[in-house]
């Protein structure tokens, strides 16, 4: 396994030591390692199927909610396992929010999906509520658009609008980590660039971790790249790194286009 | 803009409303299996001592104990045969016509209302028009033909049904293949649409002969309460009491000193009638699921 | 009822038939001219013409129950050929609870109440079971539970209302009697809803299971990604977004309440007691006692009756019209379902 090696100031924020993965008698994911720092924006490349997602999904072990998964090895969150008997699993996704491939609003208005998640936590509090849901909305990016109509529903707004609802979802609850799972590929390139221009100032305060098959979107807003391959992680680096010169020649192959 | 968020966390009753409801949502489910458990175990415990040869081979008795079930037995399998033989060619042919020939517009939607509608027609309205128009209108009285006409018109909304969604389940490729080869529209249909649909028809069917089997409210009206005294009668002319009327004609007459016993037993038998049918749609099932593997 | 995939073969053969033309052979000289026969081709076009008389004939059917049934239930009001009865009012028939038909009183109020109440409760127990146990076997049963539960649900579904009727009258009755009432006879509402309610239940089951496992797994993901529990996912997000569907099947479970004849007949005690119980009580809630006492509805008053009245009699005039009311009623809660289908998709 590669490490990084530049003098790094920011505390590692999740660790994974050895992770396997596998879903019934399948294997996915195998003997993993790899860190990733507090306020930093870590971008997981690969070709398809090679278990990127499986791996997000494992932070917020939110794939145990459709199946029977068994996660082995060692993945930690500020140095606790999160796997371990007594972890809150809800809470645990408290603090790692995740945003889907495809938005997903609840068929409700916009103003009840941002205060979905601090209503789960007892917030009943209107005025409480109100600065919430517009504080959430801000760094979404998305006050301005929606601040007139925050009663309609959400399913009248364009795909764009309803993946930075989505992120303003999130960001409701005050997550310590963001997963986002291919965030911009249902989207136009105008809509990816607000994005991405989005993953930029949220990482001020955020660890946010980005599966992505957009090998340019990486480069753009990442500080670290992890590129998977067949469910191992083959290199992991600086971006600027990855992309100029990487260490391992299947890295080179698959970034140049030569592969996947 | 900088507004205090205030720190979430997972409050003690949330955690307690989780187990709570889960624990609520397990004892409702269980629940249901302990009646049904309770239910069919009450009914045969009570038809048991009754249950024999003599019971099942006997002919009914009109004032006195110890009589048995055997015209309705006949009658009950006679009913259900006689209905489905009616009932079979119109909903397979209704059932195709919506598949494969109303398109997908107003027609369509049109006779999927008509079916849904006569589906949850309650069967005593069914049995109403059966008497005025079997019964009275052609004269016909209480009788097996009556009775078979008027639950056939039970069974027609189901079959219908169970065709059209299991010819629209066939591989648009099957078809295409078919219609590749030069086949006419009926038949890809006959040969080759119907042929991979007839296991979903077949469960269907047998499905819709246990509903026939245990209905009572349409015949009570249409083939009456009385069983030919004659053994067996194959005549449509006559009255055909059959297992479920029977059941509840005793019990709701009350002139046999044993229609509690009578009753009983042919609560049971009809239950075990409907778990074997059951255990049939099952079996066949799991044969084509292993097949289509 | 499973919504069916959007595949016929109509849209398969768009294009019309492939019948080769006459003479033609598509595999050149050598090969022989394959075409179909006359006959085949007759039949073709005529198998058409046979499965649209089949559909025809259903059609038919819902307006022919239609017409006998109004034939003989608006006897009961219009002078009509054939009719020997009296000619009614529609309000002394549907405004009032005097149902004395020996007197010549014909108020069917008590079993329009009787009906909807005995409905009504029995929709109280199933809707919220049923809905219930729908999300369980969706969301959150493991395997072997959720077979269980299907497996329980098709018997449930399957067992005919006459045994449901018995296992009433021979067990729930003395039991509840015995165990309540000191051994005071228990028929009317409460033990009627209750053996309605299980007979109700697969059928909201199956349904409200179809609508849960039918919405997108993003709904339920999102929800917990952002920490709902289990619980929260499905009260906050899941049954709000299913909810067209799940009225739907308590429309559909309502209506097979509201039909339902013999098995309720065998419990209800088929005589409107609890009217003059209610007007004459002086205790401030007879709504309990109420409960156990005897009832009867639209349907078990068909059964109790009709055999024992002549046709075109004022009496049995006013029993089709009460047939004819529940067919009405059965058409009003399908299109029903229709509306609340449309809500669905906007």
């Amino acid at each position: 396994m590669l490490t990084p090696t530049l003098p790094e100031t920011k505390p590692i924020k999740l660790s994974v030591r050895d992770m396997a993965f596998s879903y019934g008698p399948k294997k996915i994911l195998d003997g993993l390692s790899l860190d990733i720092h507090a306020e930093r924006v870590t971008a997981i490349i690969g070709p398809s199927g090679c278990g990127k997602s499986t791996f997000l999904k494992c932070f917020n072990r939110i794939h145990e909610v459709a199946a029977d998964v068994n996660v082995g090895g060692d993945i930690q969150i500020d140095g606790v396992d999160i796997y371990r008997g007594g972890i809150d699993v809800v809470d645990l996704r408290r603090r790692v929010g995740m945003v889907f491939q495809k938005p997903n609003p609840f068929p409700k208005s916009i103003y009840e999906n941002v205060a979905f998640g601090p209503r789960l936590f007892g917030v009943k509090d209107r005025a409480t509520l109100d600065g919430i849901v517009e504080d959430a909305l801000r760094k979404a990016a998305l006050w301005d658009e929606v601040k007139d109509r925050l009663k309609e529903s959400a399913s009248g707004m364009s795909g764009g609008q309803q993946q930075r609802l989505c992120i303003a979802r999130a960001l409701a609850v005050n997550p310590e980590v963001l997963l986002m799972d291919e965030p911009c590929s249902a989207l136009d390139p105008i809509a990816t660039s607000k994005i991405e221009d989005l993953i930029g100032e949220l990482k001020e305060s955020l660890t946010i971790v980005i599966v992505t098959h957009n090998m340019q979107q990486a480069a753009r807003v990442s500080d670290y790249t992890a590129f998977f391959w067949l469910g191992k992680l083959v290199e992991m680096d600086l971006t600027e790194r990855i992309f100029t010169t990487p260490r391992v020649q299947m890295t080179e192959d698959y970034i140049t286009g030569r592969f996947g | 803009m900088n507004v205090a968020v205030p720190v979430f966390r997972r409050s003690r009753t949330s955690k307690v409303v989780d187990r709570l409801m889960r624990g609520v949502l397990w004892a409702i489910a269980l629940t249901f299996v302990a009646v049904l458990i309770l239910f069919v175990g009450a009914i045969l415990k009570q038809g048991w001592p009754v249950l024999n040869l003599g019971f099942l081979t006997k002919m009914p008795e009109t004032l006195d104990a110890g009589g048995g079930i055997k015209p309705q037995i006949f009658n009950s399998i006679y009913l259900v045969v006689l209905s489905l033989g009616i009932s079979l060619p119109v909903g397979l042919g209704a059932g195709i016509y919506m598949a494969a020939y109303a398109g997908q517009g107003r027609a369509l939607r049109f006779l999927r209302l008509c079916i849904e509608t006569l589906a949850a027609t309650p069967s005593i309205v069914l049995a109403l028009f059966g008497m005025i128009v079997f019964v009275q209108a052609m004269g016909w009285s209480f009788s097996i033909r009556s009775g078979a006409l008027t639950l056939a018109l039970l069974n027609i909304p189901v079959i219908t049904r169970v065709t059209e969604v299991s010819l629209l389940a066939v591989p648009r490729e099957l078809k295409e293949a078919s219609y590749g080869l030069g086949a006419t529209k009926l038949q890809t249909i006959l040969k080759v649409a119907l042929p991979y649909a007839a296991t979903g028809i077949l469960t269907g069917l047998v499905l819709t002969a246990g509903r026939a089997f245990g209905e009572s409210a349409i015949l009570v009206f249409t083939a009456g309460t009385n069983a030919s005294a004659q053994f067996p009668d194959f005549r449509l002319t006559v009255p055909g009491e059959t297992l479920s009327v029977h059941l509840w004609y005793v019990t709701s007459d009350g002139t046999l000193p044993d229609a509690r016993e009578i009753a009983a037993g042919t609560a049971a038998v009809m239950i075990l009638v409907l778990l074997t049918l059951n255990l049939l749609v099952r079996l066949v099932d799991r044969a084509i699921r292993r097949r289509t593997r | 009822m499973p919504q069916a995939p959007e595949v016929s073969i109509a849209a398969a053969s768009e294009g019309g038939y492939p019948v080769l033309e006459d003479g033609l052979s598509p595999a050149g000289a050598g090969a022989p001219a394959f075409k179909h026969s006359r006959l085949q081709r007759l039949a073709d076009r005529w198998a058409h013409l046979g499965f649209l008389v089949c559909s025809l004939l259903v059609v038919g059917l819902i307006g022919g129950i239609l017409y006998f049934l109004a034939t003989r239930g608006l006897a009961a009001f219009l002078p009509m050929a054939g009719n020997t009865g009296r000619t009614l009012s529609f309000s002394e028939v549907f405004l009032s609870t005097d149902w004395a038909p020996s007197s010549d009183r014909f108020g069917i109020l008590p079993f329009i109440a009787g009906s909807l109440g005995v409905t009504g409760l029995a929709l109280l127990i199933a809707a919220p079971a049923g809905v219930l146990t729908g999300v369980f076997i969706a969301k959150m049963a493991p395997a072997w539970m959720r077979n269980l539960m299907r497996q329980v649900m098709d018997l449930l579904v399957g067992i005919p209302s006459v045994v449901y009727g018995i296992f009433g009258l021979t067990v729930v009755l003395p039991l509840v009697s015995r165990t309540w009432l000191a051994d005071a006879p228990a028929s009317g509402f409460a033990v009627s809803a209750l053996i309605l309610a299980v007979m109700i239940v697969p059928t909201i089951v199956s349904l409200s299971t179809d609508a849960f496992e039918s919405l997108p797994a993003a709904l339920d993901e999102g929800a917990q990604a952002l920490g709902s529990s289990r619980w929260q996912a499905i009260w906050r997000v899941l049954i709000p977004a299913a909810r067209p569907r799940l009225l739907t099947a308590m429309v559909l479970g309502l209506g097979r309440a509201i039909g339902e004849a013999m098995a309720v007949q065998m419990v209800i005690g088929n005589n409107p007691q609890w009217v003059a119980l209610m007007r004459e009580s002086t205790d401030r809630a007879p709504f309990l006692r109420a409960l156990f006492t005897p009832a009867a509805t639209l349907t078990t008053e068909l059964v109790q009756e009709l055999p024992n009245t002549a046709a075109g009699s004022t009496w049995n005039n006013v029993l089709f019209a009460m047939g004819l009311l529940l067919y009405l009623l059965t058409m009003v809660l399908i299109l029903a379902t229709r509306r609340l289908g449309r809500g669905k998709e906007a």
